[in-house]
């Protein structure tokens, strides 16, 4: 991450944030979207694309994050609401991940999955805490004492929490625990070998995670006014997922940009869709959409939208190298040449 | 007496899991993936069956048609989806399937429509009655079907030398190859009978719950399932699928209702929701911190 | 051919400056793909209202109404973000939401806004009409109607009582209100059980079975007709007659009698719109239409949002009458009266689907009846009551 990058972000950042706060309620709604769905897609990049830990826990994680938020929220503590989600998140994140610690990947995934659907149901059934299936009210951000109550604000908070978090998931990955992430993704038997404590860095992967999609769910929580089971599902982990994939395993400006296609193709399908006479074609269309791309994406270019752009960038650029790097460039760039994470595979 | 009804309406529920998971584990047993699609395949399976009864074709003629068409969609996927796929990190290709599952919905909604469908009756209406039990036909015939089927592939597995073909080349593809088998073949046959199988537990759900797209949902009670079996022991998921089929069933019929009773009397908590949707996988996650390999599968392929 | 181009330039340049002819938009959102899609009638109808008239009178007054009819998927983020677009792109005069949990969720935001907003939900907590005074409903509450069902079960002298609920808020809900009201011990029932089922469950045998063991006289079910069906298909199972259940206005559906045959016999929902196909003066409108255009649902929540659609027109109409036959420019103060309209609809002549109403009280009509599935159709048993 050169001092070049970080100015093109910073300036983009700004750029976003002045377009969410001058334009209408919808817009700003979709920006606000596009970036609370971008560090939550970054928070499982750092787990899956870094550290090659796969979950499908990141719905309820986004979940937990929700009602701490809201909780929190409620109960007056203003803009540390958002902190105390995200420490809620990385302590069950870590929880969910002890078992890395001892079963390999694909039984570590399902583990995941169990905690998806266990987390789920504790949201239905603890009322005390979650109001169950009515769903927590929550009231406005209350940010150094001003309650935030309109879209376009919130769309400048999402905007400076996004580049806040690139911010610093960049800058980890150029550090010894980034490039640690790296190694135990490619092999735990070198790791071990080079001295790593995979065990720790696991942790530090899950902790770290689930902060952020801590703070996911709770800018989640703020912006919706209601924090409701049905929508920490199955569901949300799947999206997220398809986010990451799409821009590219490994790439936090991918996850950006997976953010932006998932949640803004559907949209832009529906008005398409809107041209047809009959309604409920609209939606199968749009899911059928949805389904579709994610599978010819992973058919054609598994590795994702920016690395997409690249093969075309290397190819109209002419002059410059049309080899892809063979190291993980630092600065969260891609790591490519991903290689089957999991040995649970036959040869 | 109610409690042998549940156990009942249990094992022939169970049966039904058994045969998604069967096909769940054939396929990881070749392909070394898990198919998150197994429940779309089961859905797409009750809805051209469904679509067979219409034009005129007797149920079982349906059923077995409906099956024949999901072989050829099991080979169809394999090959344009999986084949491109072989050196794609696990959790693409995971994705992949989940992208079918959200595909094959989406075609289902596009072309039935969103509404619960009554699926026509394939086996005679009416129950037997005995001992203060009522059992339909329909869960007798769902379990004599889903049963017979499934120890009819594991047979076919076991004793024959296509089923021992499948074998080889789940075991380890280049000795396969080394003695002349056509590994690739093998694979499309795996997938084609999963989703045959699969096809066919689709249909008779809808035989005993209607016809709607929530049949796809029966994929994700699979993944217990193949933990408790063990995630490469097709005996293993026959019978953990009877056993949390019943274990649902209890659930559902006692544990929810008593520990209800206990709640509303000591706490404000007035219910526990779908109980038997958690326990399977809280069961699951007991497994994989006991005995990770499951009650039948192979020691050595769980742990780091 | 240089002058002609600016000329056509200045021309555009002026069409695009003169001023919009004012447009009238309403916006109406439901399940059309999703859990409940099989009463979406509800929003087709108020749809297929507005389009009749903009087909057979050229729209209200004289102006045609675009009616945008969008898919809620019964998913709480996508109702809100159609929620934004219809109030701020769309610019949408009356907005018609689907579900409780996004009329709860969206409570102060129209009040805010001031966009008056028709529930499709019969949630008590929805309705207020002082706190919420740009919100309204169609018809008595789910408490209510559990009530009638209640005191039906009174008259009947039947004493024990089993409360069936979906795991989501359109279960929980109301059913907790009416047990916390103590209404239940006042009228001298007594809950035998509360039995909860996943809102999308495929099979309650096992429920059934509970239900059976506690020999209810009244099962009443606050859930929707999907449910319904797997519920009276489970209760056969269980040797549970149809007879014994009893459910909401949102169970009068065709599927019912339909696809469980001798099931249903004995089923009993609380009606509150005439049937579809009743000989009343809105079945003709109906009928008009459908010679000319394709009608999805032919069932009671079809004429329930027929209903919607002449009280969202009756109001506008007003409206523009009194505004020297403009419509108003100000979208704000356009809502705001059309609210004012709304709430001063009086002895509101529906073509028969209900009996004249008085919308002041934000709900409309509260009459209702019983309604029981004999020889696979629904017929009335007993007459109108008044829900409170």
């Amino acid at each position: 991450m050169t001092k070049r990058s970080i100015l093109i972000a910073a300036a983009l950042a700004a750029a976003f944030a002045l377009l969410g706060y001058e334009s209408s309620r919808f817009w700003a709604y979709l920006i606000y979207a596009v970036a609370i769905s971008a560090i939550g897609a970054m928070s499982l990049n750092l787990l899956i694309g870094f550290c090659g830990q796969i979950t499908f826990a990141q719905g309820a994680l986004i979940g937990v994050g929700a009602y701490a938020a809201g909780n929190l929220g409620n109960a007056g503590w203003g803009g540390f609401s958002l902190i105390g989600a995200g420490v809620c998140g990385a302590l069950c994140s870590a929880l969910i991940g002890l078992p890395a610690l001892r079963l390999r990947g694909l039984y570590f995934a399902i583990s995941t999955l169990a905690a998806q659907f266990i987390l789920s149901y504790l949201f239905k059934i603890l009322q005390p805490l979650t109001n169950g299936v009515s769903g927590l009210v929550v009231k406005p951000l209350v940010l150094f004492g001003r309650s935030v109550a309109s879209d376009q604000e919130y769309a400048v908070i999402a905007i400076t929490i996004l580049f806040l978090t690139w911010l610093f998931l960049a800058r980890l990955a150029q550090t010894d625990v980034g490039r640690a992430f790296l190694v135990v993704r490619e092999s735990e038997l070198v790791a071990r070998g080079m001295g790593i404590d995979v065990s720790r860095t696991k942790m530090k992967a899950f902790l770290l995670s689930g902060f952020f999609a801590g703070l996911c769910g709770g800018l989640l929580a703020f912006t919706s006014r209601l924090a409701n089971p049905e929508a920490f599902e199955i569901g949300l982990s799947v999206d997220q997922t398809a986010m990451i994939i799409v821009g590219g395993l490994g790439s936090l400006s991918g996850s950006i940009v997976g953010a932006i296609f998932v949640t803004l193709l559907p949209e832009a399908i529906q008005r398409i869709g809107e041209l047809m006479p009959s309604a409920d074609l609209v939606s199968a269309f749009r899911e059928m959409a949805f389904g579709g791309l994610i599978i010819l994406f992973l058919l054609l270019e598994p590795r994702g939208l920016v690395s997409l752009a690249r093969r075309l960038r290397s190819r109209w650029g002419g002059s410059r190298s049309s080899a892809e790097p063979q190291v993980a460039r630092p600065g969260g760039a891609l790591a490519n040449d991903v290689e089957p994470v999991l040995k649970g595979r036959k040869a | 007496m109610f409690a042998l009804q549940l156990a009942i309406a249990g094992v022939a529920t169970g049966s039904v899991y058994a045969l998604i998971a069967l096909g769940i584990v054939l396929i990881y047993k070749c392909s070394g993936v898990v198919n998150f699609a197994q429940g779309a395949y089961a859905m797409l399976g009750a809805y051209l069956t469904y679509a067979l009864i219409r034009i005129g074709l007797p149920g079982f003629a349906a059923v077995l048609l409906g099956m024949v068409l999901m072989a050829g969609v099991g080979v169809l996927t394999e090959r344009v989806v999986l084949r491109s796929m072989l050196k794609a990190p696990i959790v693409s290709i995971m994705m992949v399937t989940l992208g079918l599952l959200i595909f094959l919905k989406a075609f289902c909604l596009a072309i039935w429509g969103p509404d619960q469908i009554a699926f026509p009756q394939i086996f005679p209406a009416g129950a037997v009655d005995f001992v203060g039990i009522h059992i339909t036909y329909n869960y007798i015939a769902a379990f004599a079907l889903a049963t017979s089927l499934s120890i009819a592939f594991l047979c076919f597995y076991r004793f024959t030398s296509v089923g021992l073909m499948q074998r080889c080349a789940a075991d380890n593809s280049r000795a396969a190859l080394a003695i002349g088998i056509h590994v690739s073949n093998q694979v499309s046959i795996a997938w084609a009978a999963s989703a045959a199988l699969a096809g066919l537990g689709g249909a008779l759900l809808a035989t005993l719950g209607g016809l709607s797209l929530g049949i796809s949902d029966i994929g994700l009670i699979a993944f217990p399932v193949i933990v408790v079996g063990g995630l490469d022991s097709l005996v293993g998921a026959l019978i953990a699928g009877f056993l949390l089929g019943v274990l649902e069933a209890f659930t559902e019929g006692m544990l929810t209702p008593g520990l209800e009773e206990l709640l509303r009397r000591f706490t404000s908590i007035q219910s526990v929701g779908a109980l038997q949707q958690v326990i399977p996988y809280a069961l699951l996650v007991l497994m994989l911190l006991v005995r990770p390999q499951g009650i039948f599968g192979q020691r050595g392929t769980e742990r780091v | 051919m240089k002058s002609r181009l600016i000329g056509a330039v200045i021309a555009g340049t002026l069409a695009l400056a003169a001023p919009a002819k004012a447009e009238i938009t309403v916006c109406a959102w439901g399940t059309i793909t999703g859990p409940d899609a099989l009463v979406n009638g509800m929003t087709y109808g108020t749809r297929d209202y507005l389009e009749y008239l903009n087909q057979s009178k050229g729209g209200v007054a004289g102006n045609k109404i675009r009616v945008l009819m969008l898919d809620g998927r019964y998913k709480l983020d996508e109702e809100l973000k159609i929620y934004r677009r219809c109030a701020d792109q769309e610019q949408a005069v009356v907005i018609n939401g689907w579900s409780t949990g996004a009329s709860k969720a969206l409570r102060d935001q129209i009040q805010e806004d001031g966009i008056p907003f028709i529930s499709e939900s019969f949630a008590s907590e929805v309705l207020d009409p002082q706190k919420y005074p740009y919100t309204f409903i169609a018809g008595p509450t789910y408490e209510q109607q559990m009530i009638i069902a209640l005191r039906d079960l009174v008259a009947k002298g039947g004493k024990k009582v089993v409360l069936m609920y979906s795991d989501n808020e359109y279960g929980r809900g109301p059913v907790n209100v009416v047990r916390h009201s103590g209404i239940i011990e006042k009228l001298g029932l007594e809950v035998a059980d509360l039995v909860e089922y996943r809102y999308d469950a495929q099979d309650v045998t096992a429920q059934m079975l509970r239900i059976k063991s506690k020999n209810p006289d009244l099962v009443y079910v606050q859930g929707s007709t999907p449910q319904l069906l797997v519920l009276l298909r489970d209760a056969a199972k269980a040797g549970l007659p149809a007879r014994l259940f009893v459910s909401n206005l949102y169970n009068i559906s065709p599927a019912i009698p339909e696809q469980l045959g001798a099931a249903a016999e004995g089923f009993r929902a609380i009606q509150t719109y005439s049937f579809y196909g009743s000989d009343i003066p809105a079945m003709k409108e109906i009928a008009a239409y459908g010679a000319k255009n394709e009608i999805e649902k032919k069932d009671i929540y079809f004429i329930k949002g027929w209903l919607k659609g002449k009280v969202i027109a009756a109001a506008i109409e007003k409206v523009i009458n009194d505004n020297k036959g403009q419509v108003p420019t100000d979208i704000k103060a356009f809502r705001k009266s059309v609210r004012e309209a709304m709430e001063g609809l009086k002895d509101f002549d529906n073509g028969g689907i209900t009996p004249p109403f008085t919308y002041a009280d934000h709900q409309g009509s509260v009459q209702a009846r019983v309604a029981e599935i004999k020889n696979g159709q629904y017929v009335p048993v007993g007459s109108w009551i008044n829900a409170r």
